[in-house]
C-alpha cells in the first residue's frame, strides 16, 4: 500500500475509533497530563511528536503537508506537561494543536483574523456532528479565504466569517467535504456524510457491509490503489498474493491468461470449486475477465463459512465480493494509463537440424536392435532417413545432404508484444445527486504472433437521494471483448506444442511463399508449421455483456432500512473461427479449410428485497438484522453454424454458406432457476463480544424433485479483548481479536439437467440420409441433493505498537460431506457414473498475515506484508465401495487419482529406475526388454509390468503458497517489490511423451542427446529408436516435476509528483511508474512456468498438469495515474 | 402523515416479499430442458419410438471410435488373431500384439461399456414402446424387433470377447436390485441371444433393406452366426449346425456377390447386393477414422491429416493366398503402392501390404472425411456358415460347395471338389480367412474353433502350440478378454477370467 494511502487509513481508523468513543460515552475534553523531556536540536516536527508518542503512549494525527511547513525545532525541556512542551515546541511554528482523549491533532495555525479585510465581518456559531454524534476536529473555512477554526470536542465552532454572504466549508478526513452558503445566518450546524472512502475501514458481507473491527468471520479486503499497483487486464490476476487462502493460478502466458481461483482449498471433487462472484450485490456470471479492475473500488474475500453462509448454497467456494466505483461529489477527472512491452520470459532447449538429423540416423540404426526381424526382411528398407533426404535436395537438403534451413521455433512464432491500457473517469455530483461515467480501453497483445484480447468497458453510475427516506441508484455497465486465441486445442498439433516438436530444418516458408509442413519430410506425423498455424487459423472471442442494476433504499423509521435490489445481465458471446486451406492437411487445399460461428445468449437475473434493523439499545447491546429474499434465474441458447471445406479462403466465417460441406446446425439450452430466504443477527455487548448467526434456506432447481431446498446456517463469535479494561491502555497492544465461527454451506455447481434420466438425440444414417436418434445418456437420481461443507474456523487479529504491526491468523477445518460426486457405476447398468451424494473430503489450513511498517520517518517508510497459507487437502471417503476415481485428463492412461486417505489430485503411474544397462540383459529380458530400455519399478515384485505396478508419484495441490511483497518510499520516489512464492505440489510434464520419450517423428528436447547409448548408460532416457518400431511410454515418474518456485512477480518504481508542481500543472494527482512483471523465477522445474495448466476446465483437479502451454512472458510497463 | 405513508410502505413491501416467497415456490424450481427429453416424459408418440430404436444403429458407431494412436476396438479384435502388425506409435496395440496386455488396457471397457449401453436402450426400448398408443401395430412390432436385434447383437460381442457376462434385460434405474449383477453363464445367455433374434425373426422384418436397417436377413445372418459359433467352443451344442444350415439357407437367395471387389467400400454400393448389414457413416452426420488408421504409417496416401498404420497385414499372411487369387492383386483386397496426395506424379511404395479393402478412395481424393460404410455382415459369409455347418451335419454337398466356389469363382480361383468332410472344413475355414480377411472374423473363428490359421503352410493349429507371425505364442488365457479392471473395482460381485 503506498504511504499517503496508508496513512490516511490509519488516520481515519483512529478516528473513527475515537469518534466512536467519545459519542458512546461522551467523554469531555479533559485531558490526562502526562509529563514530557525534550532534548532536541535542529529536528523536525515529526521526531519531536514521534518522541512524545514514545513517552506518552499519546497518538498524534497531522495532515503530512502541515507539518511538512514547519521550521527546523530546537527544544530543551524537562518534565513539563506534554501542553507545555507543545506549546514550546509550536511557537515559532505555523501549527497548533488539539488534545482528545489520549489523541493529539496537529494542525495548521488559523490565520489571524486580523489579517483579513472585513467587509462586513460576520460571527458564525454551530455543530458540526455525523450520523452518530458530534465531530470534534472538524475544520470550518471560509471559502476563498484563509479564515478557518477547528470544532471542539463536542463539535461547536466559532468563525468570524469576512462576508455574510459567503460559503463555509466543512472538511474532515473520511467525511464528505461540504459546503453551506452563509446567507446572513449566524448559526449554521452541519451533518457530514461519511465519505465512501471510509469503505476501506468497512467491509462488505453480502446483503449488508460491517465496520471491520466488528467482524466475527474471516474475510479479506483489496483497495483499488492496491490492486492497481501491479497492473493486469484480468482482475484475478490482480488479486494474486493480495489475501491469504486466496491461491490464485495464472496458468497460461495468453492474453487473459487461463485463471484459477480457489479460496481455502478444494471442497468437491466434481462439483465446480470456482469461488462465487457477486458484483455490487448482484450474482456475476460473465467471469472475472469482463469485469475492468480499474472500475473496482474494492475487493472483500469471504473466506469461512460463517461469512459465505448468508450466500449458503453458493458459498462452499468463498465468496468474491467486487464493490465497483461510483460517482462522488466535487467532480474529478482521472486518467490511468499504461504501455507494457512483454516479451518470451524462457526458451526451452530443443534439437537443432543437425542434431535431429543425428538422433534420426542413430534411430534407424537401432531398428535392427528392436526388431531384427522386420530389419532382415527388409520392412524398413524405404524409411532409411539417407533415402529419404536424397529425394528431398534441393528442396530440404544440399547436395551433401546438409539441411538448408535451422529454425528457431520457438523464435519465429512469438514477438515482443506491446499492451496497453487507458482508463479515464468522470465523477461528479451536487447535494443530492452523484454520477461516475468509467471508460477503458485495454489491448493486451499476446507474445504469440496475432495473439491479443482487447477489451471496450464504458460503466455508468447514478445515485440520488431523492427523499431523506428514498435513495436510488443505479449502475450500467457495457462490456465487449475481442480476442484471438493461438492456444486453443490442448493434445492436437497447436501452436504452442508445435513450438517444441516443429522440426528444424523445415523453413517457415519456402522461396515461392508456401508454408513448411512437418509432413514434407517423410515419416513425420502430420501438423502444421505454429507460424502457418497463426496466421491461417483464427480463433476468436467476442463476448458483449450487457448489465444493469438498480437498486432502492427506503428508511423506513428509525434503524429500518429495506433495500431492493434488481440486477440483469445479458451476454451475446459469439466465437467465430475458420482455418484457410493452407494448413490442416499434408498439402494445401481447400478441403482443409472450414468456419463455424458459435453463439452463446444468456440472461440472467436477481432481484433481492431485505430488510435491515439496526437499534442500540442501553448503549451496550448493538444489533442489526437482516432478513430478506432473492429469486435468480439463468438462461442459455447456445447456437453454432459450421461448414468445412470453404470454397475460397476469402469467405474466413463471413459466409458459412460458402462451405461445401456444411456440418448440421446445432443449438442447446441451459437453464436453472433458484429461490433464496436469508436472514442475519449481529448482536455486540460494548463492541466487546460480538455474534453473528447467519442462515438461508435455498431452493434450486438442479436438483432431484424431492430435494430442492437446503437450509445453511452458522454462528460467529469474536471477542475484541482490546476493549477490555486491562488490554485498554496498553502501550503494546494497540488491537486484540479472536474469532471463532461455524458454518454449514452448499455446492450445487453440478450444472443443469443431473438429476434427470435425459434421453439426448444422436445422429444415423439411413440410405444415405441423416436420420436422427435418441438414446439415454444419464441414469437419472431423483434423491440428488446439496452438497454441504462444514467449516470451523478459529482466527485472531492483532495490532501491535499503534497498529505499525498487525497480525492476523486464521485456522480452518473444511469437511464437505455428501459429495456431489459423479460416481462410477458398473457399466452393465449402461452408464458408467451417476451423480451421487456420497463421500467425503477434509481440508484444512492455516493463514498468516503480516503486516508491518519497519520504519517511518518524515522522508523513508518501508512497508512490508507477508502472508502465507498453509493446505492439507484429504479425501475420506468416496464412492459404495470406495474404489479409486480418475477425473479428466486422462492422457496415455488414467493418471489424475481419487483415492481415500490421499490428498485430491494425486498422480499415479510408474517409477522409472533408469534404464536396463548392458550387464542387466538377462533380467530386462525377463520384462521382454533389451539393455537401453527404460528400466521400471516392478513394485509388486510379480515379474512383469503391470498396472499393479503404478505407485503415486506426486501431488497437484501445493503444501503452501504465499507473497512477500515490501514497498519503499523515499520523498516522492516510491519502490515496491513483491515476491510470490509456492512449494510442495509437482507438476505432471506431459509433454515429454512426445517431446523425450519417442523421437523422430516430430522434434524433441534436447534432453534426448542425453539418451542411452552402450557407452552412456546412467542415464533415464531410453535408447534412439523410431517410435514406430517400439519405445515405451506411460505416466512415468520422470514426467513429475517439483512445483516449488519463487516469482519477482513485480518490482514497481513510482514517482510521484509535488503540490507545488501539481498546483502548477492544475491537477491533484500525478504519478508515474516504470514496471517489469514476472521478473525472474526460482525453479527447477524444466518447463516455461511452473504456474501452469492447460486442462483448466476439464476437472477440479487440473493444477500442474501440462501438455505445451503458452509461454509466459516477462512483461515491462510504464504507467501514469493523472488527476484533476 | 410522513410516519403513516412510511408505515404503509413497511405492509406494502412485507406484501411484496410474501407474494414472491409464496408465488408458484415449487413450479419455479422445476428443470426446464427445452433440448432434450427426459426418461419419464418420453415414448409417447409413435415418432419417438421410430427415433429411439434409430438410436440404437448410433450405438454401433464405437467399433470404429480411435485415436491418434491407432487404438480402436476394429483393430484390437485383429491383433488379437495375431495377423496384422501396427507400425504406429501406439503402446497399447504393441502390448496386444505381444500378448502382454492387461485388463487397465482401455479398449476392453470401451467395448464393454458400449454393448452394455446399446443393451440398456434396447430394454428401454422393449420395456416401453409397446404401451405406446396410438401407434401402427406393424411398425410397433418392426421397432421392438429392431430392438430384439440390437440387444443380440450386443450380447452376442460380449458373450463370445468376456465368457460369463451379467444378464441384464430390464432397463435400469439407481435403485435396480441387479444394479451390481454377477456373471451369467454363458449358456444362458446365449438362450437369450436366440430368443431374441427369433423375435426379431417374427418382427414382420423386409428380407432386404437398402437403406442399411436392420432386415430379415441380417437377423437370419446373426441367428445362424450363433448356432454355429454354439456348436463349438465352449458350449459344443454341435446340434446347432443344423439349425445354423437352416437358418441361412433362404437368405443365400436374397443376396448376390459384387462383380468388383471395388463396391465392398465405395459410397454407391452401400446396403447393397451383397452387403446384409453395415454401420452407415455420412459426412455432416458421421465419419471414421477407417482409411487413415489402416494406410501405411505417416506416408502420404490420401487427405488424410493423419496416417496411422495401426493394422498392416503381414507379408506371410498375404502371401499365403493361392496364386493368381485376384484378391492379392494390387488394389483388389490390398495395395503396396499409390500416388502421393498432392504430388500424384510420385508413387509412393509402402514397402508392406496395407488393406484395400479399407481405403476409402472418395475421401482420400477430397476431404479426408471418411464415411465408408463398415460391413458387419456380407453375403460370402453367410455361404461359409451355410457350407461350414452343412458340412458338419452332411459332408459337402453340391450345394455346399456352391456357395464356397461362388466366392473362389470371384476370385478367379478353381472351384473346389472331391473333398472329404475334413478337408473341405479346412478349405472353407482358409476361405474366411482370406475373404473375411480383417473384417473382425478371424478372432472369432479362433475362439469357436480353438484353431489358428498358420500362413505360412497353410494350415491350422492349436493357437497355444503354434507361433504367430509375430512370433508370439498364443497363450490360453486370450480366447477370453478381460473383464475390464475398472468393472471388476466398480462391482465386487464380478470375477475376473483365468489367467487375466
Amino acid at each position: 500500500m503506498a504511504w499517503p494511502q496508508l496513512r490516511k487509513f490509519i488516520l481515519a481508523m483512529k478516528l473513527t475509533a475515537f469518534i466512536i468513543l467519545a459519542a458512546l460515552t461522551h467523554v469531555s475534553a479533559k485531558s490526562y497530563s502526562q509529563i514530557v523531556t525534550l532534548h532536541q536540536k535542529n529536528t523536525t516536527v515529526e521526531k519531536v511528536l514521534r518522541s512524545i508518542e514514545k513517552q506518552t503512549g499519546y497518538h498524534f494525527m497531522y495532515d503530512k503537508q502541515d507539518v511538512s511547513k514547519a521550521g527546523a525545532i530546537n527544544i530543551e525541556v524537562a518534565n513539563v506537561s506534554i501542553e507545555n512542551a507543545l506549546d514550546q515546541c509550536f511557537k515559532d511554528q505555523p501549527l497548533t494543536y488539539k488534545i482528545f482523549d489520549q489523541t493529539i491533532v496537529v494542525k495548521k495555525k488559523d490565520e489571524p483574523v486580523a489579517s483579513q479585510i472585513a467587509v462586513a465581518p460576520i460571527k458564525i456559531t454551530g455543530t458540526v456532528s455525523d450520523a452518530k454524534g458530534p465531530l470534534p476536529g472538524v475544520t470550518v473555512r471560509v471559502k476563498g479565504s484563509n479564515v478557518g477554526v477547528q470544532t471542539d470536542v463536542n463539535g461547536k465552532y466559532t468563525i468570524n466569517a469576512p462576508d455574510a454572504n459567503g460559503t463555509l466549508i466543512f472538511t474532515f478526513i473520511g467525511y464528505t467535504t461540504k459546503e453551506v452558503p452563509i446567507g446572513g445566518k449566524s448559526q449554521i450546524d452541519v451533518v457530514l456524510a461519511e465519505e465512501p472512502k471510509a469503505l476501506s475501514e468497512v467491509v462488505v458481507v453480502g446483503y449488508g457491509t460491517a465496520k471491520k473491527v466488528d467482524l466475527t468471520g474471516s474475510v479479506g479486503s483489496v483497495g483499488a490503489k492496491q490492486l492497481q499497483e501491479r497492473p493486469q487486464t484480468n482482475l484475478e490476476q490482480e488479486l494474486s498474493g493480495k489475501i491469504a487462502g486466496v491461491n490464485v493460478s495464472s496458468n497460461s502466458g495468453a492474453p487473459g491468461g487461463a485463471t484459477k481461483i480457489r479460496i481455502r482449498g478444494y471442497s468437491s471433487i466434481n462439483t465446480n470449486t470456482d469461488p462465487l462472484y457477486v458484483v455490487d450485490g448482484v450474482v456475476w456470471t460473465e467471469g472475472g475477465n469482463a469485469i475492468n479492475p480499474n472500475d473496482i473500488e474494492t475487493i472483500d474475500v469471504l473466506k469461512d463459512a460463517s461469512s459465505t453462509a448468508i450466500y449458503g448454497t453458493r458459498g462452499a467456494n468463498g465468496v468474491i465480493l467486487v464493490t465497483t466505483k461510483r460517482g462522488k461529489k466535487g467532480g474529478t477527472i482521472s486518467y490511468d494509463a499504461y504501455v507494457a512491452v512483454n516479451h518470451m520470459f524462457k526458451e526451452i532447449p530443443v534439437l537443432n537440424s543437425k542434431e535431429f538429423m543425428q538422433v534420426e540416423d542413430i534411430s534407424y540404426a537401432n531398428i535392427k536392435k528392436y526388431d531384427p526381424t522386420g530389419w532382415a526382411a527388409g520392412d524398413y528398407t524405404d524409411r532409411n532417413p539417407v533415402t529419404q533426404r536424397t529425394a528431398l535436395i534441393g528442396k530440404l537438403f544440399d547436395q551433401n545432404l546438409n539441411p538448408l534451413y535451422d529454425v528457431d521455433w520457438q523464435k519465429a512464432t512469438t514477438r515482443t508484444s506491446v499492451s496497453q491500457n487507458h482508463n479515464v473517469s468522470f465523477t461528479g455530483g451536487a447535494e443530492n445527486v452523484n454520477y461516475g461515467l468509467f471508460l477503458n480501453y485495454a489491448d493486451d497483445e499476446g507474445i504469440i504472433l496475432n495473439s491479443y484480447l482487447k477489451r471496450y468497458n464504458v460503466r455508468l453510475t447514478v445515485d440520488n437521494q431523492i427523499k431523506p427516506w428514498v435513495k436510488v441508484g443505479a449502475t450500467l455497465n457495457y462490456n465487449y471483448q475481442d480476442g484471438r486465441n493461438q492456444d486453443q486445442g490442448t493434445g492436437g498439433n497447436n501452436i504452442p506444442r508445435m513450438l517444441i516438436e516443429m522440426v528444424p530444418f523445415i523453413p517457415v516458408r519456402y522461396p515461392d511463399g508456401t508454408y513448411g509442413k512437418r509432413t514434407d519430410y517423410p515419416n513425420l506425423e502430420g501438423g502444421d508449421n505454429p507460424v502457418a498455424q497463426a496466421n491461417e487459423i483464427q480463433s476468436l472471442t467476442r463476448n458483449r455483456i450487457f448489465s444493469g442494476n438498480g437498486y432502492l433504499n427506503l428508511n423506513l423509521l428509525p434503524g429500518l432500512e429495506f433495500r431492493s435490489v434488481l440486477g440483469v445481465t445479458t451476454s451475446a458471446n459469439y466465437n467465430p473461427a475458420s482455418q484457410s486451406g493452407l494448413v490442416g492437411g499434408p498439402v494445401a487445399g481447400q478441403s482443409y479449410s472450414s468456419a463455424s460461428i458459435e453463439e452463446f445468449n444468456r440472461t440472467f437475473w436477481q432481484w433481492q428485497n431485505y430488510f435491515t434493523y439496526n437499534k442500540t439499545f442501553n448503549k451496550v447491546h448493538n444489533v442489526n438484522f437482516v432478513v430478506g429474499a432473492e429469486r435468480q434465474n439463468y438462461q442459455q441458447l447456445r447456437l453454432k453454424g459450421s461448414t468445412g471445406t470453404l470454397s475460397d479462403d476469402f469467405y474466413q466465417y463471413y459466409n458459412l454458406s460458402a462451405g461445401i460441406v456444411p456440418n448440421k446446425p446445432e443449438s442447446d439450452y441451459d437453464a436453472w432457476q433458484m429461490q433464496s430466504f436469508f436472514g442475519r443477527l449481529n448482536y455486540n455487548y460494548n463492541e466487546k463480544y460480538l455474534l453473528t448467526l447467519t442462515g438461508r434456506e435455498d431452493g434450486s432447481s438442479r436438483f432431484g424433485t424431492n430435494k430442492k431446498y437446503g437450509f445453511f446456517p452458522s454462528a460467529a463469535f469474536a471477542w475484541r479483548a482490546s476493549q477490555e479494561d486491562f488490554l485498554k491502555d496498553n502501550k503494546t497492544i494497540s488491537d486484540l481479536k479472536f474469532r471463532l465461527s461455524y458454518g454449514l454451506t452448499g455446492n450445487s455447481e453440478i450444472g443443469e439437467y443431473r438429476s434427470l434420466a435425459n434421453i439426448n438425440t444422436v445422429g444415423y444414417a439411413f440410405g444415405g440420409n441423416s436420420a436422427v436418434g435418441t438414446t439415454q445418456t444419464s441414469i437419472g437420481n431423483e434423491d440428488l441433493q446439496w452438497e454441504k461443507t462444514a467449516e470451523y474456523d478459529l482466527g485472531f487479529s492483532l495490532g501491535l505498537f499503534n497498529n505499525r504491526l498487525n497480525i492476523e491468523a486464521d485456522a480452518y477445518l473444511k469437511k464437505t460431506k455428501a459429495l456431489l460426486l459423479n460416481a462410477p457405476l458398473p457399466e452393465t447398468s449402461g452408464f458408467q457414473t451417476v451423480y451421487k451424494n456420497i463421500g467425503k473430503l477434509q481440508n484444512k489450513g492455516l493463514e498468516f498475515t503480516i503486516n508491518a511498517t519497519p520504519i517511518k520517518t518524515q522522508d523513508f517508510t518501508w512497508n512490508t506484508t507477508f502472508n502465507i497459507s498453509f493446505l492439507k487437502n484429504k479425501i475420506l471417503q468416496l464412492g459404495a465401495s470406495n474404489d479409486d476415481i480418475f477425473l479428466a485428463p486422462t492422457f496415455l492412461s488414467q493418471f489424475n487419482l481419487m483415492r481415500v486417505g490421499l490428498p485430491a489430485g494425486s498422480f499415479y503411474g510408474y517409477k522409472v529406475l533408469g534404464t536396463w544397462g548392458t550387464a542387466e540383459a538377462t533380467e530386462a529380458a525377463k520384462y521382454g526388454l533389451l539393455p537401453g530400455d527404460l528400466k521400471i519399478q516392478d513394485t509388486n515384485g510379480d515379474g512383469k509390468v503391470s498396472a499393479a505396478d503404478k505407485v503415486v508419484l506426486g501431488k497437484s495441490i501445493p503444501d503452501g503458497y504465499g507473497t512477500f511483497s515490501n514497498n519503499f518510499r523515499y520523498k516522492n520516489v516510491d519502490l515496491g517489490v513483491d515476491l510470490q512464492f509456492n512449494y510442495g505440489n509437482q507438476i505432471m510434464n506431459l509433454t515429454r511423451h512426445s517431446g523425450q520419450d519417442r523421437t523422430g517423428q516430430a522434434n524433441s528436447y534436447a534432453t534426448v542427446l542425453n539418451a542411452w547409448t552402450p557407452t552412456n548408460q546412467n542415464t533415464s532416457i531410453a535408447e534412439d529408436r523410431p517410435a514406430y518400431v517400439r519405445y515405451q511410454t506411460e505416466i512415468y515418474s520422470t514426467k513429475v516435476e517439483s512445483g516449488n518456485f519463487i516469482r519477482g512477480r513485480a518490482v514497481t518504481l513510482g514517482y510521484t509528483f509535488n503540490d507545488n508542481i501539481l498546483k502548477k500543472l492544475k491537477l491533484s494527482r500525478l504519478r508515474v511508474y516504470a514496471q517489469a512483471q514476472n521478473l525472474f523465477l526460482i525453479t527447477k522445474y524444466t518447463g516455461y512456468d511452473p504456474e501452469v495448466s492447460t486442462y483448466n476446465s476439464s476437472s477440479n483437479f487440473t493444477q500442474g498438469i501440462q501438455f505445451y502451454d503458452y509461454p509466459k512472458p516477462r512483461t515491462f510497463l510504464l504507467g501514469v495515474n493523472v488527476s484533476l | 402523515m410522513k410516519f403513516n405513508l412510511k408505515k404503509y410502505w413497511v405492509g406494502g413491501l412485507l406484501l411484496i416479499l410474501a407474494a414472491t416467497v409464496s408465488s408458484g415456490c415449487k413450479k419455479y424450481l422445476d428443470e426446464k430442458n427445452k433440448s432434450n427429453f427426459v426418461k419419464s416424459t418420453y415414448f409417447a408418440s409413435s415418432n419417438q419410438a421410430q427415433t429411439f430404436v434409430n438410436g440404437l444403429y448410433n450405438v454401433m458407431y464405437f467399433f470404429q471410435n480411435g485415436d491418434a494412436y491407432g487404438e480402436s476396438p476394429f483393430i484390437t479384435l485383429e491383433l488379437f488373431a495375431g495377423h496384422a502388425t501396427s507400425l504406429g506409435q501406439s503402446v497399447n496395440n504393441g502390448n496386444v500384439i505381444h500378448q502382454r496386455t492387461d485388463a487397465v488396457n482401455p479398449g476392453f471397457e470401451t467395448v464393454w461399456y458400449n454393448c452394455y449401453k446399446g443393451i440398456a436402450n434396447a430394454n428401454l426400448a422393449i420395456e416401453n414402446i409397446p404401451a405406446i398408443s396410438p401407434m401402427d401395430d406393424g411398425l410397433k412390432k418392426k421397432l421392438i424387433g429392431e430392438a430384439y436385434f440390437f440387444r443380440a447383437f450386443f450380447y452376442y460381442h460380449l458373450v463370445r470377447l468376456y465368457g460369463d457376462v451379467p444378464l441384464i434385460v430390464k432397463s435400469q434405474s439407481v435403485n435396480s436390485p441387479d444394479l451390481y449383477p454377477s456373471r451369467t453363464p454363458v449358456a444362458d445367455v446365449y438362450k437369450q441371444i436366440i430368443a431374441d433374434l427369433q423375435a426379431a425373426e417374427a418382427s414382420g422384418m423386409p428380407n432386404t433393406d437398402a437403406t442399411g436397417r436392420v432386415s430379415l436377413g441380417a437377423v437370419k445372418t446373426l441367428l445362424a452366426s450363433v448356432y454355429l459359433t454354439t456348436a463349438g467352443f465352449p458350449l459344443k451344442q454341435t446340434e446347432n449346425y443344423a439349425k445354423a444350415a437352416s437358418e441361412i439357407q433362404p437368405v443365400l437367395g436374397w443376396y448376390s456377390l459384387f462383380t468388383d471387389y471395388a463396391y465392398l467400400h465405395d459410397n454407391a454400393h452401400k446396403n447393397q447386393q451383397e452387403l446384409i448389414f453395415q454401420i452407415n457413416y455420412l459426412v455432416g452426420t458421421q465419419t471414421n477414422a477407417i482409411p487413415q488408421l489402416t494406410i501405411p504409417f505417416n506416408l502420404l496416401v490420401g487427405a488424410y491429416g493423419d496416417h496411422l498404420g495401426a493394422m498392416i497385414p503381414t507379408n506371410q499372411f498375404v502371401a499365403s493366398y493361392e496364386a493368381g487369387d485376384l484378391r492379392t492383386q494390387e488394389r483388389q483386397f490390398y495395395f503396396s503402392s499409390y500416388p502421393q496426395y498432392g504430388n500424384p506424379s510420385n508413387i509412393i511404395q509402402f514397402g508392406e501390404h496395407a488393406l484395400y479393402k479399407y481405403f476409402h478412395v472418395e475421401s482420400a481424393a477430397q476431404s479426408g472425411n471418411s464415411d465408408e460404410n463398415w460391413t458387419l455382415l456380407r453375403l460370402p459369409e453367410a455361404q461359409l456358415i451355410y457350407a461350414e455347418a452343412s458340412n458338419e451335419v452332411n459332408g459337402p454337398t453340391a450345394d455346399a460347395y456352391a456357395a464356397v466356389n461362388a466366392i473362389r469363382a470371384r476370385a478367379k480361383l478353381a472351384p473346389l471338389s472331391n473333398l472329404t468332410k475334413d478337408t473341405f472344413r479346412q478349405a472353407i475355414w482358409t476361405e474366411r480367412y482370406h475373404e473375411l480377411a480383417y473384417e473382425n472374423k478371424a478372432y472369432f473363428d479362433m475362439q469357436r474353433t480353438h484353431m489358428a490359421y498358420l500362413p505360412q503352410s497353410n494350415t491350422f493349429a492349436d493357437p497355444t502350440a503354434s507361433q504367430t507371425e509375430q512370433n508370439v505364442t498364443f497363450k490360453a488365457q486370450y480366447y477370453l478378454w478381460p473383464i475390464p479392471q475398472r468393472e471388476i473395482s466398480t462391482n465386487s460381485k464380478l470375477t475376473q477370467n483365468p489367467g487375466w
